[in-house]
């Protein structure tokens, strides 16, 4: 899923703006295939249509919004001395409000061969119903991608996935219509950091962040870090290539903890170079990873990171000692999974959030969102290591007895919980791992993590309702929605 | 620093504390006359556990068995948090820079100096 905004300006009270060739654009340049672009506008005063691109019919429309919505019929919105908490420059137009009524706000296109499916007479429209004005529209692509060849020609990383990758789309109104997204502002300065590292740290870091990853971490940070009235895109940047570098040092140090022979279809570093090196890089990394955000040098965000990273290592060591006593419990569960996981994706969220001087209170809602939405993707990624589709083995967890919530319902299940305790106190040969996983595929312990998790994303979405957040609620609901609606 | 907060700072690695830490926290709290007091056994603490935990995980040498090396992870994570929270951030910086010489001499099997005289030096560090 890719996200981003695409943005325009308009020049007339009332205008019917072609936006179908900048969305053509954005979805060739995503490079999706075959799926869906969602379009949604983010205001109440400006709609969606597909029609005709007809100049006669396009004033036949407007004409018959004014005959519908009069601007003249009188409006009680209008009446302010009626109203309470409005600006100085509160617009007379309740006629717009009203028009906007009889439209959409929301349109879905298909996408077949990297093009936008539309008839011979079709075309997508950003109806403004009180300009001129500056515009957004919401957009997500989502479906089959191949490597979009603009951004592998800006970045030193092409992710394979790209789920919850943003791009502030430029239309009319952009510079120039085209500038570096967010997520390329990310991926220069990883690139920029591993250069200058030594290259017996930096070549095996720059295999595992070219392999991919979610970047879903700083993705949050740049997030959370434009809600604040002190946005700054760089140190936002500085701070997410920082919170990725320690994510990823961390995955050195696990691989090596759980005898990992692979992590995104590439050798570990434990496996490729040694664990004497695996530590080494992992260190060198966590030590990097403090250095910069040391070096932004806001207390509040160097405080919570600091605060996360201890609780990931404390979780780290409650995960290897619960193996004794594997499955585990969900209680056990929830514990090493809020440290090992959710830690980082609270932190985030805090962390950019205060790069941005926002207030405490939409701090600690962000910092909640990020804890159920860690907790979720935790959730989300168990259930993976069961789909034949994910591009990993099946059965890795329970091979390397980690933690995992479907295993524990499946052994608390009536039915097939005996033999999948069973299974589980002997040794795991892949006789036995293609049992369990059958057992557990054969059970409901699957249905209810995803229950689970999907509740997770909606208590986590909830968190965001009371506090303001400047438009960016409808990206970080797709992120949440997108990092447990996922199949690898 | 008094008994009770040096025990909140030392929860779960209680067990370190016989096994050297403490020798290595009072090396590190000579060092330190020049600080502030209440900022000393906080800042020679964090040093220490950062000299522990690279030892403990074999950073330059044999590599340590998992559940040793989380050990090792946790003390430097327990060391960053009490700089973050304690440390001028020219000393958060220093020290940062001190591991990441250690570990890069250790990934290239270069030989570094001693860890100790570098944290000793990072102490020192200002803006």
């Amino acid at each position: 899923m890719i996200a981003g905004r695409l943005r325009f300006a308009t020049s007339h009270a009332t205008e019917f703006v072609d936006v179908t060739k900048l969305v053509g654009q954005e979805v060739r340049r995503s490079g999706l295939r075959t799926g869906r672009v969602h379009l949604q506008s983010l205001h109440t005063t400006l709609g969606l249509a597909i029609n005709e691109n007809e100049p006669l019919l396009l004033r036949d429309f407007q004409k018959l919004l004014e005959r519908l919505a009069p601007g003249d019929a009188g409006y009680e919105h209008d009446d302010f001395a009626r109203r309470f908490e409005i600006s100085v420059d509160e617009p007379v137009n309740g006629h717009a409000h009203c028009r906007q009524l009889l439209l959409t706000g929301f349109a879905t296109l298909l996408v077949e061969d990297g093009e936008l499916v539309l008839g011979r007479w079709q075309s997508l429209f950003a109806v403004e119903l009180d300009g001129p004005r500056h515009r957004e529209l919401a957009m997500q692509l989502d479906g089959e991608f191949v490597s979009p060849p603009d951004a592998v020609g800006r970045s030193a990383f092409s992710p394979p996935h790209a789920v919850g990758r943003s791009a502030p789309l430029a239309g009319p109104g952009g510079a120039n219509g085209a500038q570096n997204s967010d997520s390329d502002l990310i991926e220069l300065e990883l690139a920029r950091q591993l250069m200058v590292d030594p290259d017996p740290v930096a070549v095996p870091m720059r295999r595992l962040m070219e392999a991919g990853g979610k970047r879903l971490r700083p993705k949050l940070v740049q997030l959370a870090s434009q809600i604040g009235p002190r946005h700054d895109a760089l140190r936002a940047a500085s701070l997410a290539a920082a919170v990725e570098l320690l994510h990823n040092a961390t995955l050195v140090h696990d691989d090596y903890v759980d005898e990992s022979t692979h992590r995104r279809g590439r050798p570990t570093v434990a496996a490729a170079e040694g664990a004497e090196r695996a530590i080494a890089v992992g260190d060198y990394y966590f030590a990097k990873a403090t250095r910069l955000i040391a070096e932004i040098g806001n207390v509040g965000v160097t405080s919570t990171m600091a605060d996360a990273l201890e609780a990931i290592c404390a979780a780290q060591i409650d995960d290897v000692a619960l193996r004794g006593a594997f499955p585990g419990d969900h209680d056990s569960y929830l514990r090493v999974v809020r440290g090992k996981t959710a830690a980082l994706f609270a932190a985030s969220c805090a962390s950019g959030a205060l790069l941005s001087d926002a207030p405490a209170e939409v701090v600690e809602a962000l910092r909640r969102f990020g804890d159920l939405l860690g907790v979720a993707f935790q959730m989300a990624d168990d259930m993976v290591d069961f789909s034949p589709s994910s591009g990993k083995p099946v059965g890795l967890d329970i091979r390397q007895k980690v933690l995992s919530l479907p295993l524990i319902y499946a052994a608390e299940d009536r039915s097939v919980g005996p033999e999948v305790r069973r299974l589980l106190a002997g040794s795991l040969g892949d006789e036995e791992v293609g049992r369990v996983t059958e057992l557990v595929t054969s059970s409901d312990a699957l249905r209810r993590v995803g229950d689970e998790a999907r509740g997770l994303v909606d208590a986590a979405v909830r968190e965001l309702e009371s506090i303001e957040l400047d438009g960016l609620r409808p990206t970080l609901v797709g992120i949440a929605r997108s990092a447990v609606d996922r199949t690898a | 620093m008094s008994v009770q907060v040096l025990d909140r700072e030392l929860d779960r690695l209680e067990g370190l504390w016989d096994q050297g830490l403490s020798d290595t926290y009072r090396s590190y709290l000579e060092t330190l006359s020049a600080h502030e007091p209440e900022m000393q056994a906080k800042l020679a603490l964090a040093a220490a556990l950062i000299e522990v935990g690279i030892r403990l995980q074999g950073l330059g040498g044999h590599a340590a068995p998992a559940t040793t090396l989380l050990m090792g992870d946790l003390c430097l994570a327990r060391a960053s948090r009490l700089l973050a929270d304690n440390a001028t951030q020219a000393v958060q910086v220093a020290f940062a820079k001190a591991i990441e010489g250690l570990s890069a001499a250790a990934a290239s099997g270069k030989p570094s100096r001693p860890v100790r005289e570098l944290l000793v030096h990072a102490f020192s560090a200002t803006a």
